[in-house]
């Protein structure tokens, strides 16, 4: 099967799901999209650049709370609020990424994890604008896509476009430079190329996707909270982008499809949710180091 | 003389207490083959990661076509028209032997900040003579770490070669070699380079390899240049062949100095 035709399909497959399903799983569906989204914007990074980030989830915890606070609190309308989300969320990226970029391997992850930290108790501080503990909530969708399924439909657009964009920057010359410093950053900068400039778009550009997840989401969800800044949610887009394979750009889309469902269908039967998902993924990282893609791929090289 | 390629004057470096580099000043003229040389400890390396702006000297300075280039970062040296290669061997292992020349390519052509347009059959037509003329032609598709160390030496030099330069410095160029391979890969550096009409620095254990190309030799001990000049007149020094333990400097294959203390 070529690629056109997989896209084609799964396009369409994703077009019917929303008819063949009830509103709670197409919440989930939009849950899937927004997680796909921001484990494929932290994937450029991890598996293309090799930066691994520890605070990822600043980004999509600033892009859910800038709708929040632009519709709740400053009355803006939902699609202007919308467009904002990435755009703030790029601009903390600036200046998380110009400090932390100077730094590689564990230190570049620690610089992320301290800047995300501090968000974090941001969030919880700030209470006049964050809603403290309880974050904000009642957010709405603007009337159009008020309905789940639009909503969903909507959803699909954004990160299909989303997707696509990123998809044309890994096979761009810049995609190229990322792949190539990720494994020898020396070299690169032997061919005249900046490479902490480059460490540092990259740094930018996946943070403005991962805000465009994170206000995707919070609308879905109707709120936001400042658990989506704490370190653990950090966590998620790593797992998701190991679990479906840090070497295909598909891969991380994988990942976060299996890890939402896992944990919708676990914590529907069980309140040790976390343990037996825990259980899970460990026992899928072990047998498939290569994520769920890599098998895929073994599958695809072994019948030619 | 006409203006030299490349010119070092005092170049001093020290880490710590230990001097590494005291005075160093030398000249290249444009097409040279020179070879640094010296025992283990003389300050090869240092000297080349300075010129390479791997390290800031402490004092010095260093020129290259009449450009002031002391302690430019390594991307603009290459911006410059100076290639390098790597003591340890130093490619994109896991792109294939052609994505490692169209990433060389596009930085040179400065299209790294493209990121819309495809680059999967990017730079293609310039990256197939660059292949054939290190003798890599047909290996395309390889995974580059998968090559023979050998062909990864080549590869290496096709990287450097992309961006165009006009000086190439190669740090042990023949390290981990077998001395046939050896011989065999600094000739066809020595060709590649005349017919490129490159001017050409290198560092060099192997004396049969240096002897066998160098149009300039400048012997480094302890830090210090000890003497300069022709293969021949360099090998008849007294002095050079008293910090080579009274070793006739070039007269085996073999006569490297690994391993033997200054």
């Amino acid at each position: 099967m070529n690629r056109s035709a997989a896209i084609g399909l799964a396009l369409l497959l994703a077009s019917a799901l929303p008819f063949l399903v009830s509103h709670f799983w197409v919440f989930i569906l939009v849950e899937v999209l927004a997680f796909a989204l921001y484990a494929v914007s932290f994937n450029v990074l991890l598996g293309y650049g090799g930066m691994l980030s520890f605070g990822h989830a600043a980004f999509f915890g600033i892009g859910g709370y800038t709708v929040a606070i632009l519709t709740k609190k400053a009355a803006l309308g939902m699609p202007l609020a919308f467009v904002c989300a990435p755009i703030v969320s790029a601009l903390a990226a600036v200046v998380i990424g110009y400090f932390s970029v100077r730094r590689a391997g564990i230190y570049f992850a620690m610089l992320t994890f301290a800047f995300q930290m501090l968000l974090y108790t941001l969030a919880l501080k700030a209470t006049e604008l964050t809603g403290g503990d309880d974050g904000i909530t009642g957010l709405k969708a603007a009337t159009a896509i008020a309905h789940p399924v639009a909503y969903y439909f909507f959803a699909l657009i954004v990160v299909s476009a989303a997707l696509y964009a990123l998809h044309r920057l890994v096979e761009s010359p810049f995609g190229y430079t990322l792949r190539a410093l990720r494994g020898n950053p020396r070299r690169v900068e032997y061919i005249g190329v900046d490479v902490r400039s480059h460490q540092f778009a990259a740094f930018i550009i996946t943070g403005a996707f991962a805000g465009l997840a994170g206000a995707l989401f919070a609308v879905s969800s109707g709120n936001v909270f400042p658990s989506w800044l704490n370190w653990t949610a950090s966590a998620t887009p790593i797992v998701m982008a190991v679990l479906g394979g840090i070497h295909t750009f598909i891969g991380p889309v994988v990942g976060a499809a299996v890890y939402v469902m896992l944990e919708v269908v676990i914590s529907g039967q069980t309140e040790y949710w976390p343990l037996i998902l825990g259980t899970i993924i460990v026992i899928l990282v072990l047998l498939l180091p290569e994520g769920i893609m890599g098998l895929w791929r073994r599958k695809a090289k072994a019948h030619g | 003389m006409a203006e030299p390629a490349f010119r070092v004057s005092l170049l001093t470096k020290h880490f710590g207490g230990v001097q590494a580099l005291t005075d160093v000043s030398l000249e290249v003229a444009p097409g040279e083959f020179r070879a640094i040389i010296g025992p283990n400890g003389a300050g090869k390396s240092t000297f080349f990661n300075t010129i390479t702006g791997l390290h800031q000297p402490d004092r010095g300075e260093v020129f290259f076509e009449g450009r002031r280039i002391t302690g430019a970062a390594p991307y603009t040296l290459a911006r410059n028209g100076i290639g390098r290669t790597f003591q340890i061997t130093s490619i994109f292992r896991d792109l294939s032997v052609l994505e490692n020349l169209q990433v060389a390519l596009l930085a040179h052509a400065r299209r790294s900040w493209s990121a819309w347009a495809p680059a999967r059959s990017a730079m293609v037509s310039d990256a197939r003579p660059l292949l054939e003329l290190v003798g890599l032609k047909g290996t395309d598709a390889r995974v580059a770490g998968t090559l023979s160390h050998g062909d990864q030496k080549r590869l290496e030099l096709a990287i450097a070669l992309a961006g165009k330069p006009r000086l190439l410095l190669l740090d042990e160029p023949t390290a981990g070699m077998a001395a046939q391979e050896r011989l065999e890969s600094i000739r066809l550096v020595h060709r590649i380079a005349r017919e490129l009409g490159l001017t050409v620095i290198f560092t060099e254990h192997d004396m049969a390899v240096v002897f066998a190309v160098a149009s300039v030799i400048s012997v480094l001990h302890q830090g210090k240049v000890l003497a300069e000049g022709a293969p021949q007149d360099v090998r008849a020094m007294p002095l050079v062949q008293q910090v080579y333990l009274g070793e006739s400097v070039g007269d085996s294959a073999d006569a490297s100095t690994e391993g033997r203390s200054p």
